[in-house]
């Protein structure tokens, strides 16, 4: 086999060696540089750069770019923080957090959330100042015989349905657009065990989206108090 | 019911990329993309029914609702925005307590109002497409009565 | 007339073409405009009548010709009817004047007075199509052709010269001079972002990837543009040949026509005249004996603005939902198939053949520095004369307002003109000496787009048509990415409380400043370029944003929640119209004594005005 040739980049004055061809954003994980981001897959062969955290700066470039998508070239000096790249990172996560329905005490991802991890790395509220909390009030999926979709938690990352796609029977996707813009099942007709055995999608969800069936909710405390 | 859809997917050769297609067809032929049809193209495409449906909801052209009698198209480009469609949406409302949107098919599927970004006829702007036909420079008014014209032709 | 097998044989079909042609050069042709625009005003009834009448004149039906074409671009003057070789201009006219027209001005000869323009400038009536100030300072380089043809004959482009650019190009040249002479030539894409057409296709054909594809973009989703869809009904072959010039200079031997589902004439059109291209050898295996394949397939769109984005038009000619994809790779270098893919809009591919066969020197010839060529331009909205127009590149907004489109109807003051569609921006008086062309828009904060100019006058409120757009882009984001589906919502949010009178003065703060994220950060070109109309009025029409916040005034008088209405009290005649027209019961008055409104009745539709014939209603 072909040797795969390994290049050297700083990323915030610290160098960094990568294979060719690597994003910025994984050979910054790699060397223990954090770079926020929600809908990065490694495995995915092509990005799908849709929640907009994993900006940098590369010197010679005019704007900011993400992470994710950008391939690592010998010299490259990248810089993961600088004012804009912060702007850009905590609105996007703040109008994140705005419509993401929070219900921390009752989530399956309690305790492990990626979204009160990147509200601490940006230092900023999970509760958002200058946006009013979108209110949907969506149903939830609830045909697939394994899940329970919840798509007033989910943030669209898309991680779930390149997952099934990869992992499972690849019968779950995107349906209607922009803010009305879901997952769907519907449904579908299940032809192997694939999708009880992977269980995938929920592992994946960084948002608490995806419920298993037998997952049971935390006693539910006086609500009326949390309101 | 289901042979129609046969006969369409047969015509587009059950090819996957012509699902756009394939749904354009299927809405011409029912007036809307009813679900049995749906679950059929999703078989006979072998494409996830989630695929088939992500398409059917993604595009605007697409209704998975039954689809009034009569169909009021309302331009709402920007020649007809300045030029008074909002009035225009405003006399549907007020006439036929439908807008664009959810609500936007009468009980009993007299009518349905949907709104396009542009038809390309800036010229009879404001413009509407009642059941075809083109509607130039309409007003308020105006569609009171075209409203009123075509109640009156359905009782005939 | 069979098969085209070679240049001379081209030469000859024209040649014999215009020999037969020739026999009835004196003859009279009634022309008849069948374009959207005079479609919608009835213009499919005129030809019907026409055929009746000329079938009633029996043998002498045989000494008039008769022509249906597509747009001429004076859509508003539709339905127009020019009778040729008099070249004398009616407009409006309906199926009941057809015998008038034949008895009068066909058999005999008389211009016909009422049928005729009246000059709003100098209201004289304008007898002759080419005297009509709204052509006269026009170049209808690319649309004029379509006054000419008929868009389901073939032998109509044929003789105008049709096909004679590509036999060039297949014969003459190789696809890298062909690739240098549009590159000399400047030929920036007419689609939106103004892409220089030579470096695309150049990168395209060095990409690696077998097959490569050409598609022409007829989704024309900006709204208030309608050009490369009265093209591609009204000269189909022209888009064609462009795109087997293209196709050959690429390496590509399929191509697909994009179209809306909206535009089933522009999809007719196309199809027949694919069909007519593929029976004469024009499309299909060995062109002209070059060795060079090309086969077209026309794709409906299912109805998305978003599909003029080239990665989400080709996901979704592949049947697939139309979301862009991360912009790391070029659609060049992976598009259709994941294959090297050449897109172009209608009106980019129509300028191909022209440049192919008159060279790149002749076309640098037209425009301006940056951008060559001419540009069509809708010209609509509060405007005298609305239509398409075709401008050399670099004429100023004002002459294209004042000249061409003949200032604003009743005597209204001019506001601003829009141009770009919802990537664009809202231009105020003191741009409209700016020389229109694709970088100058740019500096202005707004962009060339597919080439929509809506024009504004003193009743348009320019937060109401920031909120507009925004209402656009949020039902049309495809809703990938976070800040346009999210961004444009709040922005929306935000403009919609300022126009309902509850805003404040920090929310224009927040709004540039979502402004300015979103254009950094969104995936695509049209979420980033979505704040454009919300920064143009608030960089020239800052004041009105501001008379909404702190006065809650509307000074267009649009924005509902703002606005009062009342009747002039010395204006109204008393007719009583408005009392049976209002929904709410809220006008009172006597018979001939001035009428009033009850405002907390009022709810502000509007009926009032739309019927009032003393322009009596007042909105503050």
């Amino acid at each position: 086999m072909e040797k795969v040739e390994e290049i050297t980049i700083k990323i915030d004055g610290i160098s960094v060696s990568a294979k060719k061809g690597e994003k910025i954003l994984w050979a910054a994980l790699d060397a223990g540089i954090n770079i926020p981001n929600l809908c990065a897959v490694r495995e995915a062969k092509i990005p799908f750069g849709s929640c907009r955290l994993c900006f940098v700066e590369i010197e010679g470039r005019t704007g900011p770019v993400t992470a994710c998508t950008e391939p690592v070239k010998e010299g490259m000096v990248v810089r993961t923080d600088s004012d804009r790249i912060s702007r850009l990172r905590r609105t996007a996560f703040e109008l994140i957090m705005a419509y993401h329905q929070m219900e921390c005490r009752n989530c399956i991802n309690r305790g492990k959330c990626e979204l009160l991890k990147i509200a601490r790395d940006l230092g900023i509220k999970l509760k958002s100042l200058r946006f009013r909390k979108r209110q949907k009030v969506l149903p939830l999926d609830e045909t697939n015989p394994f899940f329970i979709y919840d798509p007033n938690k989910c943030i669209l990352c898309g991680k779930c349905v390149w997952v099934c796609h990869e992992k499972g029977e690849g019968k779950i996707d995107f349906a209607f657009r922009g803010i009305d813009t879901i997952i769907t099942y519907k449904g579908d007709v299940l032809s192997e065990q694939k999708c009880a055995l992977s269980g995938e999608c929920i592992k994946i969800c960084p948002a608490g989206a995806m419920i298993p069936r037998n997952f049971s909710l935390i006693k539910k405390v006086d609500t009326k108090n949390e309101m | 019911m289901l042979e129609k859809v046969d006969r369409i997917l047969t015509s587009h050769g059950n090819d996957k990329a012509s699902l756009i297609g394939i749904l354009q067809d299927i809405q011409a032929e029912y007036n809307y993309l009813p679900p049995k049809p749906l679950e059929r193209v999703a078989e006979k495409v072998d494409a996830p029914l989630s695929q088939v449906l992500g398409i059917a909801t993604f595009f605007q052209s697409f209704s998975l609702k039954p689809r009034g009698e009569h169909i009021i198209t309302v331009c709402t480009g920007t020649a007809c925005h300045v030029k008074g469609a909002p009035r225009v949406l405003g006399a549907i409302e007020r006439e036929l307590g439908i807008k664009p949107g959810d609500d936007d098919t009468t009980e009993g599927l007299g009518f349905t109002v949907e709104a396009v970004n542009c038809l390309g006829s800036c010229a009879l702007a404001p413009l509407v497409v009642v059941d075809g036909k083109y509607q130039g420079h309409v007003t308020g008014k105006k569609m009171q009565s075209l409203i009123n014209k075509t109640q009156k032709s359905k009782k005939k | 007339m069979g098969m085209i097998n070679n240049p001379e044989e081209l030469g000859k079909v024209q040649k014999a073409i215009l020999k037969e042609r020739k026999k009835d050069s004196g003859k009279t042709q009634i022309v008849v405009c069948g374009g959207t625009g005079c479609r919608g005003a009835g213009a499919e009834e005129v030809v019907n009548a026409f055929g009746e009448e000329l079938k009633k004149l029996n043998g002498k039906a045989a000494e008039v010709l008769f022509k249906e074409t597509c747009c001429h671009g004076f859509c508003d003057q539709g339905p127009i009817v020019v009778i040729d070789p008099e070249n004398i201009f009616y407009q409006h006219v309906t199926p009941k004047d057809v015998p008038k027209i034949i008895k009068e001005t066909v058999l005999e000869g008389k211009v016909i007075n009422k049928f005729l323009y009246t000059d709003p400038q100098t209201d004289k009536k304008v007898v002759h199509e080419k005297e009509i100030p709204f052509y006269k300072k026009q170049n209808r380089l690319i649309f004029g052709n379509n006054r000419y043809i008929d868009p389901t004959s073939i032998e109509d482009y044929l003789a105008l010269g049709g096909y004679q650019a590509m036999a060039k190009a297949l014969t003459k040249m190789t696809p890298e001079t062909i690739i240098e002479e549009i590159k000399k030539a400047g030929l920036r894409g007419r689609g939106g972002g103004g892409f220089d057409a030579g470096v695309k296709w150049e990168t395209c054909r060095h990409a690696e990837g077998e097959p490569k594809y050409v598609i022409c973009n007829a989704d024309e989703g900006d709204p208030g543009a309608y050009m490369d869809r009265s093209l591609l009904e009204g000269n189909p072959h022209s888009v064609l040949e462009g795109m087997v010039i293209g196709a050959y200079a690429i390496g590509s031997s399929e191509g697909y026509i994009y179209v809306r589902n909206e535009y089933p004439l522009a999809v007719k059109n196309a199809t027949i005249a694919i069909a007519q291209a593929e029976e004469k050898g024009l499309l299909g295996e060995n062109i002209f004996g070059s060795g060079f394949d090309f086969s077209v397939k026309i794709s409906r769109g299912g109805g998305a603005f978003v599909c003029g984005e080239s990665s989400a038009l080709m996901t979704s000619l592949e049947g697939r939902v139309g979301r862009p994809r991360a912009k790391y790779i070029h659609t060049v270098e992976k598009g259709l198939w994941g294959k090297p893919s050449t897109l172009n809009n209608v009106e980019t591919w129509s300028n191909v053949p022209p440049i192919i066969e008159k060279g790149a020197d002749w076309y640098r010839t037209i425009g301006t520095e940056g951008s060559k060529g001419t540009k069509i331009f809708s010209l609509v909205g509060k405007i005298n004369n609305t239509g398409l127009i075709e401008v050399p590149m670099g004429m100023t907004l004002r002459e294209i307002v004042y000249d061409i489109g003949g200032g604003i109807p009743d005597g209204k003051k001019f506001k601003a003109v829009q141009t770009g569609g919802p990537s664009g921006g809202c231009l105020p008086e003191s741009e409209l000496d700016r020389p229109v062309d694709f970088d100058e828009l740019i500096k202005a904060g707004s962009m060339m787009g597919s080439g929509g100019m809506i024009v504004m006058d003193e009743d348009s409120c320019m937060v109401d048509v920031a909120r507009y757009f925004l209402k656009f882009l949020v039902e049309e984001s495809c809703g990938k990415c976070v800040p346009c589906r999210e961004g444009v919502l709040r922005m929306l949010e935000i403009v919609t409380d300022i126009c309902e009178g509850n805003g404040k003065e920090e929310d224009i703060a927040l709004l540039e400043e979502l402004s300015e994220t979103i254009q950094d950060s969104a995936l695509c070109a049209l979420g980033s370029t979505a704040p454009n109309p919300v920064l143009t009025t608030l960089k020239y029409f800052r004041d009105e944003y501001l008379a909404h916040i702190n006065d809650k005034k509307c000074p267009g008088g649009v924005c509902t929640a703002l606005i009062e209405f009342s009747i002039d009290q010395e204006t109204c005649n008393g007719c009583g119209a408005c009392i049976k027209a209002c929904p709410s019961d809220a006008i009172t008055g006597e018979t001939k004594q001035p009428h009033s409104i009850d405002k907390s009745k009022c709810i502000k539709c509007g009926m009032c005005e739309d019927v009032c014939k003393q322009n009596a209603v007042i909105i503050t």
